[in-house]
């Protein structure tokens, strides 16, 4: 009878937090539906908020901003971060544990002060332009990590024999690399740049410190628009399409992939 | 044999320089740095312009502690935040962790997934949604008034309550992974015997379970309670002008005054304070807390 009470409270509480974590979300979708523009209340069914989303052209051009520093961040970032993560699994070296600690930094220092230290950095020191250049600086700075840690992460189920055979069998280096050794860490560079490439389109931190005047992208441009209370329903829709459909999609490649794996 | 080591070890310098080589000059020229260049400035004399002098001092230091600034106030708020934060996360996020761990079954994966899910998605984006949902005006308001429930708007926005509902609902997902990382790595013929020994299974969970996950519990622990320390997102968009934490006076001084030398005293008082608690975490919960985090 005990036992029974314990998990009816541990489902209950389990439940409360799935809850709270979803039912935000979840209204904010229904409500991008909703014909009321600046109510809570819930008027009729409309989709004439993603019309409008479409015939904004500031809204498109955000999009597009965060789209290519997105990629490019996830370019970079990840080429180094898997390099980094294979060479930190694969050779001893002094200065080893070291590195790892350092790679660590920028995603335990507090955001602000990391932001803060780049723009100081972009514009007093090495007078890099703020806009593109110093947003897809930083960004490699705070994602490049995240590949390493991946990478680390999935290096043990690799089956690093066959690297060993291909040399064995005569191949020299470059031939392994192209032949082996990349196709063996492509699962690693698929989840960097999966958790990478959205990082960095819905980062708003980094990006408000170093992005100067009119490098707006999408969450940047969010951001004044709550600041200012404009137009909320919009909100609700670029929420939406831009931001959890994308997440959504990338969970449901997950998920097939985990199941095709499994039934192998 | 000798040349043979000597060669291995020349192989390995080879191999270093294209895997480890872009990382180290990236995190020297893009972390490093920057972190060194705003330590180096909290250390200068500031002129009555706000320009930076070429004089060693520790003026800006004296002025934050001693000079009645409003910063010790503001980093104490935000500690006391984060511990509340962290609190009530781990109240939550362990049983979530463990009812996965223990009735998800087949589903574990997509039940983790459940629950990390939101936190790849646009930070702005969820505090609006949080804002938009339990604000005034707003919709579980609008809901209850209308059923009669409650007879007038309940307004918890810009107050230090609703900063740390916002910060809990953004840091939740946090604590959760470490935990069931660590519920995951226990044998379970430990289980096993504790039972076959006569331990009920509260016993159990006490005497087992919990000290070891403590590993997990300090990793979700630093994962939650440094972010929540250095956030500025939340209590700006949700406590208004009327609740500031640390973060939000850097931002303040640093972007909107101009005066980087005592945003960098700050942002260096703030680091130090970070550090400390990351190293009184990973002592209290071993190393494993320190594996868990990544």
């Amino acid at each position: 009878m005990k036992i029974l009470n314990a998990r009816r409270i541990n489902t209950i509480v389990s439940m409360i937090g799935y809850l709270f974590v979803w039912a935000p979300i979840v209204v904010l979708a229904i409500f991008s539906f909703n014909a009321s523009a600046y109510g809570v209340k819930w008027e009729s069914l409309t989709i004439k908020w993603y019309v409008d989303l479409f015939h904004t052209p500031e809204i498109m051009q955000a999009v597009l901003r965060s789209l290519l520093i997105a990629s490019i961040t996830t370019i970079f970032a990840t080429a180094i971060g898997t390099l980094a993560g294979y060479g930190l699994y694969k050779y001893k070296f002094a200065g080893r544990r070291f590195l790892r600690m350092s790679v660590l930094l920028p995603i335990t220092v507090p955001y602000v002060i990391m932001a803060g230290a780049l723009l100081v950095y972009f514009t007093r020191i090495v007078h890099i332009p703020l806009g593109y250049p110093a947003i897809i600086i930083a960004h490699i700075s705070f994602s490049a990590p995240l590949a390493v840690f991946v990478t680390l992460g999935r290096m043990q189920r690799i089956n690093w024999s066959l690297e060993e055979a291909s040399v064995d069998l005569g191949a020299n280096t470059l031939t392994t690399w192209r032949k082996v050794t990349i196709p063996l860490l492509l699962p690693a560079i698929f989840a960097s740049a999966v958790l990478i490439f959205p990082w960095s389109f819905n980062d708003f931190t980094v990006t408000y410190f170093v992005a100067g005047v009119g490098t707006t992208t999408l969450p940047l441009y969010l951001f004044s628009m709550l600041e200012y209370s404009l137009k909320p329903v919009l909100i609700n829709a670029i929420s939406l399409i831009f931001i959890i459909m994308p997440i959504l999609l990338i969970m449901l490649i997950y998920l097939s992939k985990a199941r095709t794996k499994h039934g192998s | 044999m000798v040349a043979a080591k000597n060669d291995m070890k020349r192989k390995t310098h080879l191999h270093l320089l294209p895997t480890v080589g872009p990382i180290t000059i990236w995190i020297f020229f893009f972390v490093f740095a920057p972190v060194a260049v705003i330590v180096a400035i909290s250390f200068f004399a500031t002129g009555s312009g706000g320009e930076i002098l070429p004089r060693l001092s520790l003026e800006n230091y004296r002025l934050l502690l001693f000079g009645g600034s409003e910063y010790p106030r503001a980093v104490i708020r935000s500690i006391l935040y984060a511990l509340v934060t962290n609190l009530i996360c781990l109240g939550i996020g362990y049983p979530m962790a463990f009812w996965i761990s223990k009735y998800g079954g087949k589903f574990k994966a997509l039940l983790l997934f459940l629950v990390i899910v939101p936190s790849w998605s646009c930070y702005i984006v969820r505090i609006y949604a949080l804002k938009q949902l339990v604000g005034y005006p707003g919709i579980l308001n609008d809901f209850l008034l209308n059923l009669g429930l409650i007879s007038s708007p309940i307004n918890i926005l810009y107050t230090p309550a609703a900063v740390v509902l916002g910060l809990i609902y953004i840091w939740l997902p946090f604590m959760v992974l470490p935990i069931y990382a660590s519920l995951e790595g226990i044998n379970p013929s430990l289980l096993e015997a504790s039972l076959d020994l006569g331990a009920t299974p509260q016993w159990q969970f006490l005497t087992i379970t919990l000290p070891l996950t403590k590993g997990g519990i300090f990793g979700g622990a630093i994962l939650t309670f440094i972010p929540a320390l250095g956030d500025w997102l939340v209590p700006l968009l949700i406590g208004g002008n009327r609740v500031w934490m640390a973060g939000n006076l850097i931002e303040h001084y640093l972007v909107v005054r101009g005066k980087i030398a005592m945003a960098s005293s700050m942002a260096v008082i703030l680091t130090a304070t970070v550090v400390l608690l990351i190293y009184v975490f990973i002592k209290l919960g071993g190393e494993e807390s320190m594996e868990r985090i990544v």
